[in-house]
């Protein structure tokens, strides 16, 4: 079953009498319970995919459709509502609410939905001890480490349960084991939950990761492919051979 | 909305400095507004007081000829049973004091000088005149049967150069419309605090002041003083009678009264200025926290909060801000009354213009918490605190989350 279906998107802006145009017509469709990585260059379209699925922002034309709902249709409200019920963010900048501890960070989307206290709690512990923060539940975003913070956002983005987590360049702001210790944790939780996990990232170092990559360029699709496994053992070679340092593309499946 | 609250609290402490001038300057704010209200309603009421006590009383029982500002002398126009009427008077359960009173026009001299005076012939023995005995600040009180004594303001006595025991001619104007002079000794000097009373107002033993004007039993007024004094309006219907007057101390003081009306006026605009700047500072000061935090909103509004619930946030931020400083403001506003309760506001010899002559104000004036107003205000500085959020707080609220994401 398709959790996102994205039918000849078109992304628009207008600062003044410029036009920029992020999204040239692009389709896409993911499944439920991929593992999948949106990837391309700066300025490719990425984040702006990733606002379109997410009901962050409204496409200029074109259809989105996330679990079965089409969204372009949805009021403010109804867009919030969904975005509260069945998707997850994670942001590159951490994204948390630097007045609440970890706990009540996590705790956060799980208020908004009206669950019991006592259900909470468990949820919470529950998340935190899977991102192995347990032991730093209460303590404030300036009191984390970079990891920390991450892991603490990947937590809040699965407490309610979503069918769907986006996560816009998860690992950008991370150094290689921290990088790699919030990608395994991702990648664990789709195994484990089912949950649909879709990232956009220009880091190569996270491709092995995915398990399949969706590659942009002018705010078109230009190739997906899936990763091969043998990848997640990686080499780091097979890596720099699917992207150069720039985060430029210039290999795909067949150079592997 | 404790999740709400508990963000709105903490985001105050984000900037601590920022948050702590605004509420310092809310504080000021509320706590000049709650000083200013204490003020003016201590002056007020110890203006309404000297008046009633010195003045008019509670109640004036008076032929219906009699005009008050002439203090005419004509038989006619007096009361011809004046202590009948003060004895029936006093019968009435919601009735303290009655007692006649007379009052002349006339003029004090020395050799030197001479001044335009009130005479005010009183019952020495009357609980009525106990301002003046009990604010004697030389000599003695005056006695029924003194022929020549007669009791002058301490003001009056330092304007005139006379002192207790000295002589002074006094000059009246009689029921038979020709002046009468004699000479009189000062018995005593009294004090009231209200300078503009003390330097126009002598006072003469009713039975003297009788004779002097040629009166004879006749008075101006039964004067009374009530246990209550919102009990006038029904102890005046008692003692209506067709050829009687009888004034209660809301129409003897109606200028007064008129004058609270009209400050009223200007301390209300005082009042909106004031809180106008509070609001002012208080949007000013979320403006820039939401500026600030753009991109917070953003987030939230990703994790699927709605515009409504962000609006709410920013208003409890709002709240809770004016809460604390409407808090601090009562604090400092009541130390601010407290002192001006004790120590009191000298407001000099202002009063003594002829202007102010109808209302008894002392020349310092006592703080008095003013109750109503300071719940009032209370009230309407946290409503203009919230108000004044509205719109940075809508500003916040109404931002697409793509937008407030990408603001770095």
């Amino acid at each position: 079953m398709s959790v996102i279906e994205m039918e000849n998107v078109t992304k628009v802006y207008k600062i003044g009498a410029i036009e920029t145009r992020a999204l040239r017509g692009l389709s896409l469709t993911i499944e439920q319970g991929e593992f999948t990585a949106i990837v391309g260059p700066s300025g490719s379209g990425k984040t702006t995919v990733l606002q379109m699925i997410g009901c962050l922002d409204r496409p200029t034309d074109g259809s989105v459709e996330v679990n079965g709902q089409d969204v372009v249709r949805l009021s403010d409200s109804q867009r919030a509502d969904l975005r509260k019920g069945t998707i997850g963010f994670i942001f590159q900048f951490f994204a948390l609410i630097p007045v609440l501890t970890a706990y009540e960070n996590v705790e956060l989307p799980l208020l908004l939905t009206g669950i019991t206290a006592r259900d909470r709690r468990e949820r919470v512990n529950e998340l935190l001890d899977a991102v192995g923060l347990s032991d730093r539940a209460h303590h404030r975003p300036d009191q984390l480490s970079g990891g920390e913070k991450q892991r603490v956002a990947v937590a809040r983005a699965l407490a309610v349960d979503p069918v769907l987590v986006l996560a816009d360049e998860p690992t950008a702001n991370l150094d290689t084991e921290n990088g790699n210790q919030v990608m395994d944790i991702m990648r664990r939780l789709n195994e484990e939950m089912g949950t649909t996990f879709v990232f956009a990232t220009h880091d190569p170092r996270v491709i092995p990761f995915a398990r399949r990559t969706v590659e942009l360029r002018d705010g078109r699709v230009s190739d997906v492919w899936d990763v091969p496994p043998e990848m997640a053992d990686d080499p780091e070679g097979l890596v720099d051979r699917a992207f150069d340092l720039d985060g430029v593309h210039v290999g795909h499946r067949d150079a592997l | 909305m404790m999740t709400l609250w508990r963000m709105a609290y903490r985001n105050l402490g984000r900037n601590r400095r920022r948050s702590a001038l605004t509420l310092i300057a809310v504080g000021l704010g509320m706590g000049l507004l709650v000083v200013l209200a204490g003020l003016v309603e201590g002056e007020i009421d110890l203006a309404l007081r000297n008046g009633i006590r010195l003045r008019t009383g509670h109640l004036q029982v008076r032929e219906e000829s009699y005009e008050e500002e002439q203090f005419s002398l004509a038989w006619e126009d007096l009361l011809e049973d004046p202590a009948g009427l003060a004895s029936r008077a006093a019968t009435l359960d919601e009735v303290r004091i009655a007692t006649p009173v007379l009052w002349a026009n006339g003029v004090l001299g020395t050799v030197d000088q001479s001044m335009g005076v009130r005479v005010v012939g009183i019952d020495p023995g009357s609980e009525a005149h106990a301002p003046f005995r009990d604010g004697l600040v030389a000599g003695q009180f005056l006695s029924p049967d003194d022929r020549s004594g007669i009791l002058i303001g301490r003001r009056l006595a330092e304007s005139l150069d006379l002192e207790a025991g000295g002589d002074i001619c006094l000059l009246v104007g009689t029921a038979n419309q020709e002046p009468d002079e004699a000479v009189f000794t000062i018995r005593g000097l009294y004090d009231t605090g209200v300078p503009a009373y003390d330097e126009t107002t002598v006072l003469l033993p009713l039975d003297k002041a009788q004779a002097f004007t040629r009166a004879e039993d006749r008075a101006s007024a039964v004067w009374i003083l009530l246990h209550d004094r919102e009990d006038a309006e029904a102890v005046a219907a008692t003692m209506s009678e067709p050829r009687f007057d009888v004034v209660t101390w809301r129409e003897l003081n109606a200028a007064l009264l008129s004058g609270v009306e009209q400050s009223t006026g200007i301390m209300v605009l005082m009042y909106v200025v004031m809180l106008a700047v509070v609001a002012v500072i208080v949007a000013n000061t979320l403006l820039m926290s939401i500026f600030e935090r753009t991109q917070e909103m953003g987030i939230l509004a990703a994790l699927g909060m709605k515009g409504r619930q962000i609006l709410s946030m920013f208003l409890l931020e709002a709240g809770t801000l004016g809460a604390m400083g409407v808090l601090l403001g009562l604090v400092l506003g009541g130390l601010g009354v407290l002192y001006l309760a004790t120590i009191g506001l000298h407001i000099g010899d202002m009063t003594t213009a002829a202007a102010y002559s109808e209302m008894a104000i002392p020349s310092t004036i006592y703080a008095e918490f003013a109750v109503q107003e300071t719940i009032m205000l209370s009230v309407a500085c946290l409503v203009i605190t919230v108000l004044a959020s509205l719109y940075p707080a809508w500003l916040g609220a109404r931002m697409e989350p793509a937008e407030a994401l990408s603001a770095l």
